[in-house]
């Protein structure tokens, strides 16, 4: 048993050997550390490490191409294997379940200068990882708006929400859903790219994928709930939007549709967490 | 000390479930003596784990792991540890199994099962993490033997007697994966039946086949999973019957993934040969 027990002395050797072989797969490419420590039997030891190479590129970049396969036909698959492979060796996984793998690919994209031609493919990858999210993340049962309606009128500013663990919002300035569901037409129609952007709600409902088009105020209301904000603070966020936003109104759409999952008492005020840490938590589910 | 007791003669023929074809099998609950799948498809996508949990209430499972990476010079990965044990709980299998290899070294997991030298200190470190996981899942795994690209240098234990002493040492049992036998043999030059031989009859605990093809431009078979099993493949496999008797056996197929169908033509085949032995050798 090696249960909590250091790791012996002897075993750095291997460590160092493996070390070795993750650069010559999934770094530069560079053998020749790893070449040393392998028998040729005919065959350049380079071409034996290479099998492995080609294998875990193979089915990484196939693994990312099938969570963002507008994307993929977006660029082209040629493009797409050569973005992947940059990607691969910049942000390797450190999940082991690949539904898990590509929650930064949006953002890698974003700063991948061969690709500021299309300035709407990032969004669109956004857009993808929203739907990986929903196709593999089980529905919650909803909060009962009964259950909702015993929290004290005087504790309502600090209510927080937890929402269907399915959900993601995302805000592009490109018609990203239209881009979308135009590729999934053998011919592609044209799609108006000057027909203005989405605030756009993505979720599982049963055995759906399904997303909505908010307006600007409902979408920034639920996205600080889904954010973690307390119930004061999503209301500043849609009234920056329209001062006439009901929030009454907005609070009985989100429990009656089902997004709301449980709720917590909060008495102090929450700041906006960063969207990174939205990642972080959308990647260790 | 976890060990291995040899499930009861078992001739029954399975397929690899891959999630495109598990709304089919949801749906027409194909005739199939098992099914087998990979635990990291399951681990993080509950929406698959509810389908699979609907198929276990007709199918007996097996979980194969895939990334424990239990060859690595490091600690094992507890959290993933965790989560595969949580699945497992889950699922409640009639088999688990992982790999004689490492996948992941410093918080990077590279998606291959890579080869590890044959020593007495990777012996000692992975027995190790076999009885590590072991103890977490409270049963014992089998362990699957690799298919070869390369050998080290360093290495000084044959493989068929590497996977020995693991079934001595830490109580697991193996599963023995008949085409990766005979493609590392292809590889590394041995001799496939002598392998056979030396592995311990009483410990094998399952069978898995799958296709491969031959890599361009050199002689080195690659193991793709993404054909059907060939004829030399065929043969090597009566040869473990011969010597095992009557054990699960699995078609695997991954890439280039076909219709349903083709998987279950290729586990009938397999399911003919197992009833062939068990009349011929029902011991």
């Amino acid at each position: 048993m090696c249960k909590s027990s250091p790791m012996p002395a002897a075993m750095s050797t291997l460590l160092e050997l493996q070390m070795q072989l993750r650069h010559a797969v999934l770094g530069g490419g560079d053998t020749a550390e790893i070449v040393v420590a392998i028998r040729g039997d005919g065959l350049d030891p380079a071409a034996r490490v290479g099998i492995y190479r080609n294998h875990a590129f193979a089915t990484l970049g196939a693994s990312l191409q099938g969570t963002f396969p507008v994307v993929c036909r977006l660029v082209d698959k040629r493009f797409f294997a050569y973005a992947a492979h940059e990607y691969l060796r910049k942000h390797p996984p450190h999940s082991r379940c690949l539904v898990e793998y590509g929650a930064d690919f949006a953002d890698f994209l974003a700063n991948f200068e061969p690709c500021k031609a299309l300035p709407y493919l990032a969004d669109v990858a956004r857009f993808e990882w929203a739907l990986n999210i929903a196709a593999s993340v089980r529905e919650a049962a909803p909060l009962p708006l009964q259950v909702l309606a015993k929290v004290p009128a005087s504790k309502a500013a600090y209510l927080t929400l937890h929402l269907q663990p399915s959900l993601s919002y995302v805000v592009s300035p490109w018609p990203i859903d239209a881009i979308w569901q135009a590729n999934q037409e053998n011919e592609v129609p044209s799609v108006d790219l000057a027909s203005g952007g989405a605030g756009l709600e993505i979720r599982r409902t049963r055995d759906a994928i399904a997303w909505l088009r908010l307006d600007p105020a409902t979408f920034a209301f639920r996205r600080a709930l889904a954010d973690g904000l307390v119930l004061a603070a999503a209301m500043r966020s849609a009234t920056v939007q329209d001062p006439a936003f009901d929030f009454a109104a907005a609070l009985q759409h989100i429990v009656g549709e089902g997004l709301a999952v449980a709720y917590g008492l909060s008495w102090e005020k929450k700041t906006l967490k960063p969207r990174l840490v939205d990642l972080a938590r959308k990647e260790a589910r | 000390m976890v060990t291995a007791q040899r499930p009861a003669p078992n001739c029954s023929a399975g397929i690899g479930l891959r999630l495109p074809h598990v709304a089919k099998v949801v749906a027409t609950r194909p005739k199939l003596g098992f099914i087998e799948v990979h635990a990291e498809n399951y681990m993080a996508n509950t929406v698959a784990l509810d389908q699979l949990l609907n198929l276990r209430r007709d199918y007996s499972v097996s979980v194969h792991g895939v990334a424990l990476s239990l060859g690595s010079a490091e600690q094992l990965d507890r959290i993933h540890l965790d989560r595969f044990k949580a699945l497992i709980e889950c699922v409640q299998p009639m088999l688990v199994s992982e790999h004689l290899a490492w996948s992941a070294i410093g918080g990077v997991y590279l998606n291959d099962l890579l080869p590890l030298p044959y020593t007495e200190e990777s012996l000692d470190l992975f027995c190790g993490h076999v009885e590590e996981v072991q103890e977490a899942l409270g049963r014992p795994l089998l362990i699957e033997n690799p298919a070869s690209y390369l050998r080290y240098s360093q290495s000084s234990i044959p493989e068929a007697e590497f996977l020995t002493e693991v079934v001595r040492r830490a109580g697991c049992g193996i599963l023995c994966d008949v085409n990766n036998i005979y493609i590392s043999a292809r590889n590394l030059r041995f001799d496939p039946i002598a392998y056979l031989d030396a592995l311990p009859i009483e410990a094998i605990g399952e069978i898995h086949l799958a296709g491969h093809h031959t890599a361009e431009g050199v002689d080195i078979l690659i193991d793709d999973h993404g054909s059907r099993v060939v004829k030399p493949v065929w043969d090597l496999h009566a040869a473990a019957l011969q010597r095992f008797g009557p054990v699960p056996a699995l078609i695997e197929w991954d890439a280039n993934l076909p219709a349903l169908e083709i998987l279950l033509d290729e586990a009938r085949h397999v399911q003919e040969l197992a009833d062939a032995c068990c009349h011929v050798d029902p011991a």
